[in-house]
């Protein structure tokens, strides 16, 4: 007989119902998508089937599985460099690889385009030192499927870089020691030691490349390539035909929580970690020498040079080589706008996601701590999902209750906000989740009874507490909010432009250099937020 | 007159495998203390958590002051019981430094007015270094001493102390377990201390509640519990002494095998005849060199003050006597020990 919760107190009951809908309508958009699909007619997929499907889902699966292993490789690689050897600038690199996160794909894309196009940026440079004839020659000629694969992996490596070498930084000294013992060479020591005992941090890893990569918009749109995401744009946007739409996502997200369940199936009863803290030491780093040294700087020095410099100069010398189409009037519109956005939201989905961290915490209900881990499940779903679900829901519910609560969401501001929220919601509930685990709940008891009720709890310790997680939480959403695409594409206002939406319009409309100056502002406050990051709250302690 | 504190028929479960079955205790005025002495994991946390009200009972009912606090049906929320709870682990709030959590205890409106001042305590407990550092600058002893006072200062109306000085270092132990007693008793502070170390739980407690294998074997006093055990289970918690299998002879003697006639008081009542099983505890036996009954040492233990010799008396029975540690003499092991006959013992306790 276990001690069921059981609501008392009218303080006590507020909490739980607020918390309750919170989660409830943070899930319910999605819900109500996957719902709609199961009246769907056979005939129906019968016909999809043997036209469209199959292109996305070749598409879908070779990018996807071409993205992960290419970020597997880059990332692992570079975050066993810096965790293990001495060489110049590893201190720099073990930060400054993580501003590959500044660049979204769509942006890479417009970069890696714009630079290898007849007449781009690498023509030009060629042309400087040959010929017309030879020059045409050399110029590679990028592949959609080729450019969207290297876009994607060489700015999603930093998933699997950040988690994998905190997952080294951790590793027992014990273990490798062993290996050392036991005569394992350098090389038996990295695949038989230190890359199994990171499996979990590694596959965490390879999940969230995964999801951003099927979860990609811009890139695979701008490239002209048939996907699952562009599919359901299409469907929706050409062909107003949101049954499509709804299916086409209900596929994808039945392909992503396949995966989920498939990785979590996989790492059962695995236990990885040495829980032993005391018997952790820590790692003293090898000193690399000559080509050793030089190969280890060479290959982070291009890691960094090809996911950061590269787009952020290319982007540069656009917009100064082409100053004139920079309309300054817009330029302050569009920072307004953005600024605008992630305030609104970020306040939006802290407060939220705290209440319901402090409800199921406070509360310890099991039906409540469930729906809540349910609802963080937004940041799987593709924003382009996510949007859809949320026309789909509006009109559903216009359609059955005579209402025209439709128009208030989509097109208009609580539509955008209402989609962040469902996307972003998780970043900040873990963030928040993550400290509240770290605080003893005897800290909670004690203040009880001090005589403390619920709410002086939250007042007097849990927000002194928290309050610089939640400058982080908001850094987090700040930097996602600036990258989206899809979402702020579909539920936006008419007009309202972001920087996302314009550079993607304009590079939309082949006018690539066009984009470069809202680009450019994704990158400088994507890098500025993630360096006040890595400054405030991920450096290494000493 | 109704007790103070009581509980009454209560099922205590912090899970399904962890749960005391109708439990019921009380403490009888304000001013008492009572202590809970049991194996770790029994769940005698649980019992301060419920009482505290950060857990829910099923069965059974509390009350304090004359008025229920928990029941199957009713629950009177934590922060408005009046009840404070020191634990075991570091519960002192970790963004404010050891003077702000102190000062918060005192800062509680409480109905109960007593003479507990905070500088008396941070003296009393060997605080005042302490109190501009934060928690995790100071030991989990430090930390759990803060607690304690952090706890006093809340001018309860009933204090429930978990393990208070499990990890304080022992040289410090007696002092500040004096100092707390003195203070507690000074301010009629009630109180329901849990220790597993029987020597705090019978200094602390006026009574003291055992509990083991799910429930509460012996509610008594101190000395009754360690003297008169209702039952072999309560005996064998102690774990010092040993059971011997004997034959009742008279109103007041039992016959072993080896060691003859014991005389004594039974505390239950046998027929002539019965076969018993009588505990033997070190200080029933007394030393005499002279004696005839003797036994070859197998093993001996210094306790400081004493040494416990164990003798064995047969193939499978090992007997503890206690010595004083200034007798004339000490005794190594193979040596032969006597024992003063005949042997009369107090308390006969059987079962």
């Amino acid at each position: 007989m276990l001690n069921k919760y059981k609501p008392f107190s009218f303080l006590d009951r507020s909490v739980y119902i607020f918390s309750f809908i919170i989660s409830f309508l943070i899930l319910v958009p999605i819900l109500g998508m996957i719902l709609g699909n199961f009246g769907i007619e056979y005939k129906y997929f019968e016909f999809f089937s043997q036209n469209e499907f199959s292109g996305y889902t070749k598409n879908s699966l070779l990018i996807f599985f071409s993205v992960l292993l290419i970020t597997f490789i880059i990332g692992t690689f570079s975050a066993y460099l810096v965790s293990f050897y001495e060489f110049p600038f590893v201190d720099f690199f073990k930060y400054s690889l993580l501003l590959s996160f500044a660049i979204p794909p769509y942006i890479f894309a417009y970069t890696l385009s714009g630079f290898f196009e007849n007449y781009g940026t690498f023509y030009s440079i060629l042309n400087y030192f040959f010929n017309e004839e030879l020059t045409n020659n050399i110029l590679p000629n990028i592949e959609p499927l080729f450019g969207s694969i290297i876009s994607l992996s060489l700015t999603l490596f930093g998933y699997i870089f950040i988690l994998t070498r905190s997952s080294f930084i951790n590793q027992s000294r014990n273990l490798i020691e062993v290996g050392k013992n036991l005569g394992f060479t350098n090389f038996d020591i990295f695949f038989k030691i230190i890359l199994p005992s990171a499996r979990p941090a590694i596959v965490v890893g390879l999940s969230l490349v995964g999801m951003e990569t099927l979860a990609d918009f811009g890139t695979v749109s701008f490239f002209g390539i048939s996907t699952f995401t562009t599919g359901i744009y299409n469907s929706w946007f050409i062909f107003d035909d949101l049954k499509t739409a709804n299916f086409l996502s209900f596929l994808l997200l039945f392909f992503i929580f396949s995966l989920f369940t498939l990785e979590s199936l996989s790492r059962k009863n695995l236990r990885f970690h040495n829980s032993l803290n005391s018997f952790r030491k820590k790692n003293e780093k090898i000193t690399l020498k000559g080509t050793k040294k030089i190969m280890a700087f060479l290959f982070c020095f291009m890691i960094f040079f090809i996911s950061f410099i590269f787009p952020l100069f290319q982007m540069i010398f656009w917009s100064f080589s082409f100053s004139n189409s920079i309309n300054f009037q817009e330029v302050i519109t569009l920072n307004l706008n953005s600024m605008k956005l992630i305030m609104l939201a970020s306040t939006i989905i802290i407060f939220l996601s705290f209440f319901v961290n402090f409800g199921t915490r406070v509360l310890k209900s099991n039906f409540l701590t469930f729906f809540s881990n349910l609802s963080i499940a937004g940041y799987a779903i593709p924003g382009i999902v996510i949007s859809v679900a949320i026309i789909s829901f509006f009109s559903s519910l216009d359609n059955l209750l005579n209402l025209n609560v439709k128009s208030y969401f989509v097109g208009s501001l609580a539509g955008l906000i209402f989609g962040y929220v469902i996307r972003f919601y998780s970043i900040s509930f873990n963030t928040i989740k993550t400290i509240y685990l770290k605080i003893n709940k005897t800290i909670d008891d004690s203040a009880l009874l001090l005589g403390f009720n619920k709410l002086k709890i939250l007042k007097k310790i849990h927000l002194p507490l928290l309050k610089s997680n939640f400058i982080f939480a908001f850094i987090l959403i700040a930097v996602e909010i600036i990258k989206e695409l899809p979402i702020t594409l579909i539920l936006r206002p008419f007009n309202y432009e972001t920087f996302s939406t314009k550079a993607f319009n304009m590079a939309s409309n082949d006018l690539i250099e066009a984009a470069s100056v809202p680009s450019l502002f994704i990158i400088l406050w994507s890098s500025l937020l993630i360096i006040l990051s890595i400054k405030f709250f991920l450096i290494d302690k000493k | 007159m109704a007790n103070f504190f009581e509980v009454k028929n209560v099922t205590f479960s912090s899970s399904s495998e962890h749960m005391l079955i109708n439990v019921s205790f009380y403490i009888e005025k304000p001013g008492d203390i009572i202590s809970i002495l049991g194996p770790s994991g029994v769940g005698k946390t649980t019992i301060l958590r419920a009482i505290s009200g950060l857990e829910k009972i099923h069965e059974g009912e509390i009350r304090l002051n004359g008025r229920k606090i928990s029941s199957k049906n009713f629950f009177v929320e934590p922060e408005k019981r009046q009840i404070a709870l020191s634990f075991q682990d570091n519960s002192l709030f970790p963004h404010l430094n050891v003077k702000e959590n102190l000062i918060l205890g005192e800062k509680r409106k409480s109905k109960i007015k007593t003479k507990i001042k905070l500088n008396d305590c941070i003296n009393l407990f060997q605080l005042e270094s302490l109190l501009n550092k934060f928690p995790h600058e100071i030991s989990a002893g430090e930390a759990q001493r803060a607690s304690l006072v952090r706890s006093l200062l809340s001018n309860p109306s009933l204090l429930l102390l978990d393990e208070p000085f499990s990890n304080v270092d022992i040289g410090l132990k007696e002092k500040l377990q004096v100092n707390l007693k003195n203070l507690l008793r000074e301010n009629k502070i009630s109180t329901i201390i849990v220790t597993h170390n029987y020597e705090e739980a019978f200094y602390f407690g006026g009574k003291c509640c055992l509990f083991s294998n799910k429930k509460l074997i012996q509610f008594d006093n101190p000395y009754n519990i360690y003297h008169f055990p209702e039952s072999e289970e309560v005996a064998k918690f102690f774990n010092k002494g040993i059971f011997l299998n004997a034959k009742v002879v008279s109103s007041n003697e039992l016959m072993h095998d080896v060691l003859g006639i014991i005389k004594g008081k039974f505390i239950n009542k046998f027929k002539k005849g019965d076969t018993v099983k009588l505990l033997i505890q070190p200080e029933d036996l007394v030393h005499s060199d002279k004696s005839n009954l003797r036994f070859k040492i197998i093993d001996r233990r210094f306790l400081g003050t004493n040494f416990i010799y164990f003798l064995k008396i047969s193939n499978h029975e090992t007997l503890p006597v206690l010595v004083h540690s200034h007798h004339v003499h000490q005794h190594t092991i193979n040596e032969y020990f006597g024992i003063k006959t005949p042997i009369v013992i107090k308390h006969l306790v059987c079962f």
